[in-house]
């Protein structure tokens, strides 16, 4: 794997109420090459919301993303900048693992690699497979996609353990070539993953300490 | 985004429409043969393209409706849905016309 030239993306002024409920109140959020970075919240705190907005398939009108200091909105417009994983599938049934591989430009055998059983599925369509291998070959095509970064809404939603065990490996591997940012409520399997740990709280967004976990028993995102 | 790859989004999502384009443009042959002004076979005219095209303002609700996160793989393609509903509106004019004009050279 070629060494990356690093880059920083940056989104701040992102606010989103709906009437009196504030969900989103001027965020300020960074992800760089080479990091995992970890956004956790409790369901419905607008995790999501920030999501799709950095990558620009939401509008807010203040909000501002910048990669190494330019403004990118939408980001998405941006060939080779990010790619996102939403929660809902992204990949029509009727495609099969490879044509959906040569969209996304991703040799499949190559995304595939760590997967055995996956590898030998590269013809069967997608509503063919079951939704935990779904989500994963999702992943790991957008993984394995040529861009700055990649954000991911729950990736490991329906894996299973034995293949989240090798997925962790793989963001690792490719955090060296890009930035990633992911939220996922499976937090014993994102916190060792994470350089970096937000907690998206009363829509405010706050980095934590190193040792996220004593932080994340205060503000009640785990039990104590 | 290459044009290959635009072609190949495009044809994935008009996939999607086509069904509600097919039923709207079926609509519009019925009420040429059979409606209260007859008018059949269809002439190709500047009100019929107008009236194709005024179709597509109910296909893109139902389509935005029945299908809220159908995007997500476009912008993935950095595709934006405007571009990909151009593409579709004339793709789908253009079959629709020749249609017509296929109807009126061979019926009599």
């Amino acid at each position: 794997m070629s060494a990356a030239s690093s880059h920083v993306l940056e989104a701040d002024g992102i606010q989103l109420a709906f009437g009196e409920r504030r969900i989103l109140s001027d965020v300020y959020l960074r992800v760089q090459t080479g990091q995992v970075v970890g956004l956790l919240g409790r369901n419905g705190c607008g995790k999501s919301t920030l999501l799709q907005t950095v990558f620009g398939g939401r509008h807010l009108p203040d909000a501002s993303v910048r990669v190494n200091g330019r403004r990118v909105v939408p980001a998405y417009r941006q060939p080779g900048l990010l790619n996102y994983l939403p929660q809902v599938p992204l990949l029509p049934e009727r495609l099969t693992v490879a044509e959906a591989a040569r969209m996304f430009g991703v040799n499949a055998q190559q995304a595939l690699d760590g997967f055995p059983d996956l590898s030998a599925q590269l013809s069967r369509r997608i509503g063919e497979l079951s939704g935990g291998t779904t989500r994963l070959v999702q992943v790991l095509l957008l993984l394995h996609a040529n861009t700055q970064f990649s954000l991911f809404d729950e990736p490991f939603s329906g894996v299973m353990p034995v293949h989240v065990e090798t997925l962790a490996d793989l963001f690792q591997q490719a955090k060296a070539r890009k930035g990633i940012l992911l939220t996922d409520h499976r937090y014993a399997e994102v916190l060792p993953l994470c350089d970096v740990v937000y907690l998206l709280q009363n829509g405010r967004l706050e980095q934590l300490p190193s040792d996220p976990v004593p932080a994340l028993r205060d503000r009640g995102y785990l039990a104590s | 985004m290459t044009i290959s790859t635009y072609l190949r989004a495009l044809g994935l999502f008009y996939r999607t429409v086509a069904p509600f384009a097919v039923v709207f443009s079926l609509l519009i042959f019925a009420v040429a043969a059979v409606g209260p002004f007859p008018n059949w076979p269809l002439p190709l005219t500047l009100g019929l393209v107008l009236t194709k095209l005024s179709t597509f303002s109910v296909i893109w609700y139902l389509s935005e409706q029945l299908r809220p996160h159908q995007y997500w793989l476009y912008l993935n393609l950095h595709i934006a849905p405007w571009q990909l509903w151009a593409g579709v509106i004339v793709a789908d004019t253009l079959l629709f016309s020749a249609a017509v004009l296929l109807l009126h050279a061979v019926l009599p």
